[in-house]
């Protein structure tokens, strides 16, 4: 897929390069198209979008495919496309951006799973201090399979069920899995962090529906 | 030697054998490992993706203990945990009213002087100080390890580290100092997926597929990694990657504390190795290393 740059709004694609060079601070404009990193990413074959096609999104102003395509969701965050990038682009840090930008802007997860288990880790660890694996987990796999039960996929939750058994059986038979609910004293300055990364979202996402547009304080 | 410790979520949990390993070497190398006090978790890769601010303010508070405690050097084992507490560390220098802004907050201020070294700088400095001499007692013939090193380790964002990028060579280093003979594979850096293991699983598994066919293919006989999430992916689902990819064989995933453990005498019954899915004592036997 490459994205059509007939279709072009000078205006709509600066207010999107602009948010996305300051929120990642990685100057997209020196993206020449090598597709380096394209024959890097880890996960290029199965999203069949690669960094260089989403910067290219961006570039030219696409803001709805920017958002909402494979990549921003099953990219796994191993950097390998900004190792390669001749201009030190760090497209992964991008990638981040763009999920972020998107939860923002109330698009509906291409897998919604991987936006669950990421809620339920900084929730568990905001929680307690520290992450619990049996707790997030299991918060992870209450909204996993409750998707698939308001859907009426009962065999998909059926699914999931007997295999997160299966594993969570494997791993208490390796003595893997531990009980012991794990917290930290000064959870209080995390949970602390977590209310101010809060306001912050709040804040950008409030400024995006008045208007106002993207502004970091 | 001391040296801060900050073990992670992961290091207490399900790979609790990787922290007794780390410990027990480490020890017996004369290097103190003191557990920073009341650390928290560094919100691993989650934290990046629901915001930029918890990303680094999460880290900062473990890296403001460890100061405060008067340390100069910190060790993080797991991977994922070295790579966030770097980001966070260079995001703070170069930011300074988000570093104001999060001192705030924490009883233990951020100073940004701490060194980071990860289990192979470490355990590499030790061996530049000859602390190895006269401990390897066992010489690991046979063992053809794939050294895997995920992609944590190796790269952490706009962070400069100390090995080469894309074919980095301590874990080579240190395993060809214990007799073994390590091999040139073409996947050392590649990425198992991490959590989408769990989230995305037809996605992570085709990663492990092709991790462990290049492993087989270059005549690895083992995988030698530092990285809890790795090893855990490498050896939980192998049986599932394996037969999805179709591949026959299956090899053992070890940590890197493992070999040395062997290498320099330590039962692997007292390392608890035996928490592995993949049995690992069938191949160390077989080559008679224990």
């Amino acid at each position: 897929m490459i994205p059509s740059a007939t279709i072009y709004n000078p205006q709509s694609a600066k207010t999107l390069i602009d948010e996305v060079i300051e929120r990642s601070n990685q100057n997209i404009y020196a993206c020449y198209q090598c597709r380096r990193c394209a024959s890097g990413c880890t996960v290029g074959e199965e999203t069949g979008i690669t960094p260089d096609v989403l910067i290219r999104l961006i570039i030219t102003g696409n803001r709805e495919e920017a958002l909402d395509n494979a990549l921003v969701w099953q990219c796994v965050s191993c950097y390998t496309c900004g190792t390669r990038c001749p201009n030190n682009i760090q497209s992964g840090r991008v990638t981040e951006t763009l999920k972020k930008m998107s939860r923002e802007e109330d698009v509906i997860p291409l897998n919604p799973n991987i936006a669950y288990f990421h809620d339920a880790f900084v929730q568990g660890c905001t929680r307690w201090g520290r992450v619990n694996e049996m707790e997030f987990m299991g918060y992870y796999e209450l909204k996993n399979i409750g998707k698939h039960l308001v859907n009426f996929q009962f065999k998909k939750a059926y699914d999931e069920i007997v295999l997160q058994v299966r594993l969570g059986a494997s791993m208490f038979k390796q003595k893997r899995l531990h009980l012991k609910l794990h917290t930290s004293r000064g959870r209080k300055e995390v949970k602390q962090f977590y209310k101010m990364a809060l306001k912050k979202k709040a804040t950008l996402k409030n400024d995006k529906k008045s208007g106002i547009g993207f502004r970091l304080d | 030697m001391e040296v801060a410790y900050y073990p992670g979520c992961s290091l207490h949990q399900s790979s609790q054998f990787y922290d007794l390993q780390t410990r027990r070497i480490f020890s017996e190398l004369g290097v103190t490992l003191t557990e920073i006090d009341d650390w928290s978790c560094c919100g691993a890769t989650s934290a990046g993706k629901f915001n930029d601010f918890l990303a680094v303010a999460l880290p900062a508070r473990n890296l403001g203990i460890a100061e405060q405690s008067g340390f100069k050097e910190m060790l993080i084992p797991c991977s994922g945990c070295y790579s966030s507490h770097l980001m966070s560390q260079t995001r703070l220098r170069s930011n300074k009213s988000l570093m104001d802004e999060i001192n705030g907050e924490l009883a233990f201020k951020v100073n940004n002087h701490l060194k980071l070294v990860n289990i192979l700088e470490l355990f590499l400095e030790a061996k530049d100080k000859g602390q190895f001499d006269s401990r390897i007692v066992k010489q690991l013939k046979g063992l053809k390890p794939a050294c895997y090193y995920g992609c944590m380790t190796r790269f952490a964002y706009d962070v400069p580290v100390s090995d080469n990028v894309e074919n980095p060579q301590g874990m080579e280093t240190l395993l060809t100092m214990t007799g073994a003979e390590p091999r040139d594979w073409s996947y050392k850096t590649a990425c198992c997926g991490a959590s989408a293991a769990i989230n995305d699983p037809d996605t992570a598994f085709n990663l492990m597929g092709k991790i462990l066919k290049n492993a087989v293919k270059t005549g690895c006989n083992c995988i030698v990694t530092t990285c809890p999430m790795c090893q855990l992916n490498l050896d939980a689902y192998q049986e599932k990657f394996c037969n999805k990819a179709g591949i026959y064989e299956r090899l053992p995933v070890y940590f890197i504390t493992e070999l040395i453990g062997i290498s320099m005498g330590i039962p692997l019954s007292e390392m608890n190795a035996d928490r592995h899915f993949i049995d690992v004592f069938g191949l160390v036997k077989e080559l008679e290393l224990v």
